[in-house]
């Protein structure tokens, strides 16, 4: 039995491709970690008339959280698959418009250090639609290619309409108001 | 000194020019579905960008002169974020506002309730302007509920934070019962089927027959008077010194009929859903 030896050069190689793949590796966990980037505090306590059940207001939470997360991907790299889920009707339509805007004119959007301040203000007698004011604060980076063109700690005050679907609850009325 | 004093007011002057080279001044409200402008000064060609909900658009303008808002961008009421960039960019946000109300969202539940059921009907109203903008403003919204040609309700109320609901009892009469909500002009409306409540007042009659006892309810109506429908089940239990039996029977044209295989004298009672009532005591067969 002979034993042959590896070039060097092969060594190298190898050693390339997985370090590029733990990057690559790395920056989908990054990625997947997005959502811990976006604080969320939700206060039920004035909502009415039904009172939001706690397990109610669990989920409510994980799900606006994560639509803001949606909002960020989707918004930085112009994608529209991180819609589907979370958004439908009005919200999901102005999303898919301001995406594909971006994308012809070069443009792209990052929410950065979100912190959100949420507290639910009516949520109707059978459950079938919880409203939500907003305050939210971001970084907003707006890019023209590799551009940076706007940078700026925003203060926005959203009012949100959520209805409960099959497994979780969707955002209809994502609409920022000067006040409550 | 005099000179250097010139030269110094001369450079803030320049600078505070070239400061506000790029100034835009946007719109202080817009309203959904209108068009604006805004006003820039400076001289020179520039990139104007506009970033909305639904909106990313992005322009060559003209500094000095007005840059005009179509209304098709501006249907969405939000914030936008209007961006200037020539040497620097400079950048100035606005809200638009939601247009007057076009539209009601209107749920209503239950679809179907059983009559003079209390706080049994739910109504909640939201008003939209014609882009399917939530209006947060108050406005009053009046519902009204009417079964055949009676009132049942009639109210006005006002909304809060986009929202105007309401909470009644359901109407005595089986039927249709029509709930509308009105805001101006606009209107929604929606249906809700009202049924017999539970059976109220059951009674029954029985004879012996050679094949045992056949036993009859009058006509079974709710408390209100409302005959409960057909296929409602109503259980009819025979107690006596053999035991106890018991016959399931729907509601047929109102009536529900059952027979049971007993000799002895038997205790009957009928029952249908939680109501129970009276005994009939049959006596043995001869």
């Amino acid at each position: 039995m002979t034993s042959r030896r590896i070039p060097e050069k092969y060594f190298r190689r190898a050693a390339t491709v997985f370090g590029l793949g733990a990057v690559l590796l790395a920056g989908s966990f990054s990625s997947g970690a997005a959502d811990s980037s976006v604080r969320l505090q939700l206060d039920v306590s004035k909502a009415g008339p039904r009172a939001v059940e706690s397990e109610t207001e669990q989920v409510i939470l994980r799900d606006y959280r994560s639509a803001w997360t949606s909002i960020a991907q989707a918004l930085e790299v112009n994608t529209l698959d991180r819609l589907e889920g979370p958004f439908v009707g009005v919200a999901k339509k102005e999303l898919e418009d301001r995406i594909s805007n971006q994308r012809r004119t070069g443009l792209s959007s990052h929410y950065l250090d979100q912190n959100h301040k949420v507290q639910a203000v009516f949520y109707a007698p059978e459950g079938d639609v919880i409203e939500l004011h907003d305050t939210a604060e971001y970084q907003l980076q707006v890019m023209d290619g590799n551009k940076s063109i706007h940078d700026e700690h925003v203060v926005t005050h959203y009012v949100v309409l959520m209805n409960p679907a099959a497994d979780r609850w969707v955002i209809r009325q994502l609409q920022a108001v000067p006040q409550f | 000194m005099r000179t250097g004093w010139l030269i110094c007011v001369l450079w803030v002057v320049c600078l505070a020019g070239l400061g506000a080279a790029q100034e835009l001044r946007v719109p202080a409200s817009a309203s959904a579905g209108e068009e604006a402008t805004i006003s820039t000064t400076g001289s020179g060609k520039a990139t104007f960008y506009l970033l909305g909900p639904g909106v990313a658009n992005k322009s060559e303008v003209s500094l000095g002169e007005e840059i005009h808002l179509r209304s098709q961008d501006l249907r969405s009421a939000g914030d936008y974020l209007a961006i200037v960039c020539g040497e620097t960019c400079r950048s100035s946000s606005f809200y638009v506002t939601a247009a007057q109300p076009a539209g009601l969202t209107f749920l209503v539940h239950p679809s179907r309730v059983p009559a003079g059921l209390g706080e049994a009907i739910t109504g909640v109203a939201l008003p939209f302007d014609q882009f399917h903008n939530l209006v947060p403003d108050p406005v009053v919204v009046n519902f009204h509920l009417t079964a055949g040609n009676a009132s049942l309700l009639s109210r006005a109320v006002r909304t809060q934070n986009g929202v105007a609901w309401f909470r009644t009892n359901s109407g005595k009469s089986a039927g249709k019962l029509e709930v509308v909500a009105t805001l101006g002009t606009v209107s929604a409306s929606r249906a809700v089927q009202q049924v017999a409540a539970d059976p109220c007042n059951l009674r029954i009659k029985g004879q012996r027959t050679p094949k045992g006892i056949v036993v009859e309810t009058d006509p079974v109506r709710d408390c209100s008077g409302n005959p409960v429908p057909d296929g409602t089940i109503v259980t009819f239990s025979a107690a006596g010194a053999d035991g106890r039996s018991t016959v399931d029977a729907p509601i047929k044209q109102g009536v529900a009929r059952a027979q049971i295989e007993a000799s002895g004298p038997q205790v009957i009672s009928v029952a249908s859903g939680v109501v129970m009532r009276n005994e009939l005591r049959v006596g043995g067969q001869p």
